[in-house]
């Protein structure tokens, strides 16, 4: 310890020599998160006894930057961490380093690094603290940019899982050019083109992974598997067309059950859009596309790429109660959004002008026949649709009634298949319809006020495993928000299952904001449920008790 | 890897001590709103203030302050010359929902996307709305996170001290 403090002393005042003869500065940015959680039983809403009484997740982000260099360094803390977040992370320490130059025509990571080809179907390395996931791959990660509109990303690192590293090596290059920039032709032209295409290679030693057809054999397991992606990104005026296409190779893995059927996906977007109006349409299809560096791992963890949900990411509490994930196993699916603004003085616009935003989108399986087990194709896919995953439809109007009261309302209508969280069941089909007024009471007060509704034709059944999920049932809510000031707010709310259902959840917050500095304190009961993001999910048990979050950025 | 620890937190004492505050990094790809990379370096206001507002379709309310801040803006561009630059954080889920989004609500805001998180990690950033203030030299000078009603009228003081 002596030696190290020595160490550090004595670095410190080279640092300081060199600095004061102006060879270093630079500056340092970064943030700091702390999040603690107190839980006692709640046998209604299914909450436990935290026996530690306290739970904990902290990490701190610093970030050294000088000209074109920086390099970085994350310190994370579960002691222990808070409920939904895998027990592996519990324990401390240097969840993530690295040293980066960044210039003008060349950018160059060593260490952890996140990285995206595309919208990420064959790669993306990426972290979410709310959702306890962090891909980072450590390793090196290179970008060219040798002229204007032109990309070449090149990666090549092992991916982080938990406090350890997936066996599997991930390498990877990709390139991107927008001919408007590169072809002296088209730099005036109302065509805007963007081309890209990218791939993905994964390897891994050998493993025994038996036959289904005959367990005295094992598989032939290829040991390297690769993923293509092909991409356009096309506009003309008011119109634009993006499209990704991606294939794997056979990658029989723990997910899609060993099985060597190749996989594929396709998404596009087309969109048209002007000022105060914009329509656009969504159409995905995967067909086993999960695409992990350790073939035996199930779970969240190790996913090489990433499968964007097509449904709205709603963020009211019912409309998002029932959150879809992405099947990557297969899944076919579309979703369709309107915007429009009728303005001022038009007939349905009054004289503060109205909102309306409509949203609808619907997933299908994929039609297969299954044609054997692990070690052979699996399955055969048809062309026509699946069961029924998810569907909704949502209707938004948002209005201002005067310079100080907004209201938004809307209503929904959503179908759920409880499969999708591999969970037994019926569809269930919801109504839902929320109200929100914001009223600007004077200069330093405002007001919030939100009632929201559910109706629904599930019901809950402690004793029936079909009818076990907390969320069935006809809900009511009510929120209060009170914002007194920029710095100060309090709010309350509470979810109550009035019929066919189960569960009271009430909620006090009060949360303080300085700068970049936020401190929420809440006490209450949080419903256990799938917190998803990006449709990755995690599951969340039920709480009852105190949580408190800070964060600031420096 | 305790070395390493220790030898940047000692560059880190020992070197930036004397540094000045800091500025929006050069170097980062980000996307325009038509698709094109682009370096951070372009987001640029002629030795004017700068405001950055980090936000996502989906956050509510990054989109109330984007909302409040486009009837004042025009006052506020002729007062003190301050241009506002939105930065998306949506995903792949919502990234292409980004350019109806913005044009559906009419922002007459400069806007990237920063898919892959690169400047939001950069700067610092934790969750949205969060919001910077560059000064006629590209410093930060403020930073703000999330909003509540009357925040508007906060963030364009800080501006307008900046000009004094």
């Amino acid at each position: 310890m002596i030696k190290r403090i020595f160490t550090l002393a004595l670095l410190a005042a080279l640092g300081s020599t060199v600095s004061a003869q102006g060879l270093l500065g630079g500056h340092v940015t970064g943030n700091v998160q702390m999040d603690g959680q107190m839980s006692s039983a709640d046998s209604i809403i299914g909450a436990q006894d935290v026996p530690e009484k306290l739970l904990m997740n902290a990490r701190a982000d610093v970030l050294y930057t000088n000209g074109d260099f920086s390099a970085g360094l994350r310190f994370e803390l579960y002691q222990n961490p808070l409920l939904g977040f895998d027990a592996k992370y519990s324990g401390q320490g240097l969840a993530n380093y690295f040293v980066a130059y960044n210039g003008e025509k060349l950018s160059i990571t060593a260490g952890h690094f996140y990285e995206q080809f595309g919208s990420g179907m064959i790669l993306r390395a990426y972290e979410d603290r709310y959702l306890g996931l962090d891909n980072a791959l450590l390793g090196m990660n290179v970008q060219l940019r040798p002229v204007p509109g032109v990309t070449i990303k090149g990666v090549i690192g092992r991916q982080k899982i938990f406090w350890e590293y997936g066996e599997g090596l991930v390498r990877g290059i990709d390139g991107e050019v927008n001919l408007n920039s590169i072809l002296g032709f088209m730099k005036e032209s109302k065509f805007r083109t963007t081309l890209g295409a990218g791939f993905v290679s994964k390897y891994e030693d050998d493993e025994v992974i038996p036959s289904s057809a005959n367990p005295e054999m094992r598989l032939n397991l290829p040991l390297n598997v690769g993923a293509t992606s092909l991409r356009a990104d096309l506009g003309y005026g008011n119109w634009s067309l993006q499209t990704e296409y991606v294939m794997k190779g056979q990658d029989p893995n723990a997910i899609n059950g060993y099985v060597y059927h190749p996989g594929q996906a396709l998404l596009l977007n087309l969109i048209y859009s002007q000022r105060g109006f914009s329509a656009s349409v969504q159409a995905k299809r995967i067909d086993n596309m999960g695409f992990k560096s350790v073939r035996s791992q199930s779970g969240e963890m190790l996913y090489i790429n990433y499968l964007p949900a097509i449904t709205k990411n709603h963020t009211y509490a019912f409309l998002s109660m029932y959150p879809y994930a992405t099947q990557v196993n297969g899944e076919q699916g579309l979703q369709a959004d309107v915007m429009y603004k009728f303005k001022k003085g038009s007939f349905l616009g009054g004289e503060t002008g109205l909102d309306l935003h409509l949203n609808g989108s619907v997933v299908y399986g994929l039609d297969t026949t299954v044609t054997g087990g692990a070690g052979t194709e699996g399955y055969s896919v048809n062309s026509g649709l699946g069961e029924t995953l998810y569907g909704d439809v949502s209707v938004e109007i948002a209005k201002k009634l005067s310079k100080a009261v907004k209201y938004t309302v809307t209503y929904a209508y959503q179908v759920f298949n409880p499969v999708v969280e591999n969970e037994p069941g019926d569809l269930h089909h919801n109504h839902i319809v929320v109200a929100d007024v914001l009223w600007k009471v004077n200069k330093g007060h405002s007001l919030r006020f939100e009632a929201e509704w559910m109706g629904s034709d599930s019901h809950y059944d402690a004793n029936d495993p079909a009818h076990s999920d907390r969320r069935a049932g006809d809900w009511i809510m009510g929120l209060v928000e009170w914002n007194i000031g920029t710095h100060w707010f309090l709010s309350a709310s509470d979810q109550y299952a009035y019929n066919d259902g189960i569960g009271n959840y009430y909620n006090f917050t009060v949360g303080y904001t300085s700068g970049a500095t936020r401190l929420q304190v809440g006490y209450g009961k949080q419903r256990e449920g799938l917190l998803c993001i990006g449709g990755v999910c995690r599951l969340v048990p039920a709480s009852n008790g105190l949580t408190f979050s800070l964060t600031t950025s420096f | 890897m305790k070395k390493i620890l220790f030898t940047f937190i000692a560059l880190i004492l020992g070197g930036a001590a004397w540094a000045q505050n800091a500025k929006l990094p050069e170097n980062i790809t980000l996307k325009d709103i038509d698709g094109q990379s682009v370096q951070s370096s372009v987001i640029q206001n002629g030795g004017k203030p700068i405001i950055i507002s980090f936000w996502a379709t989906w956050c509510k309310p990054c989109n109330l302050e984007l909302n409040t801040i486009k009837d004042l803006y025009d006052e506020w561009r002729e007062e003190t010359g301050v241009k506002l630059v939105a930065v998306s954080i949506d995903d792949a889920r919502s990234a292409a929902r980004v350019k109806p989004h913005v044009e559906g609500n009419d922002w007459p805001y400069e806007v990237y996307l920063d898919q892959n998180s690169d400047l939001k990690r950069a700067m610092g950033v934790v969750n949205v709305p969060h919001t910077f203030i560059l000064n006629g030299n590209g410093e930060i000078v403020w930073q703000h996170t999330g909003y509540q009603a009357g925040g508007e009228e906060e963030l364009i003081e800080k501006v307008r001290e900046l000009l004094k």
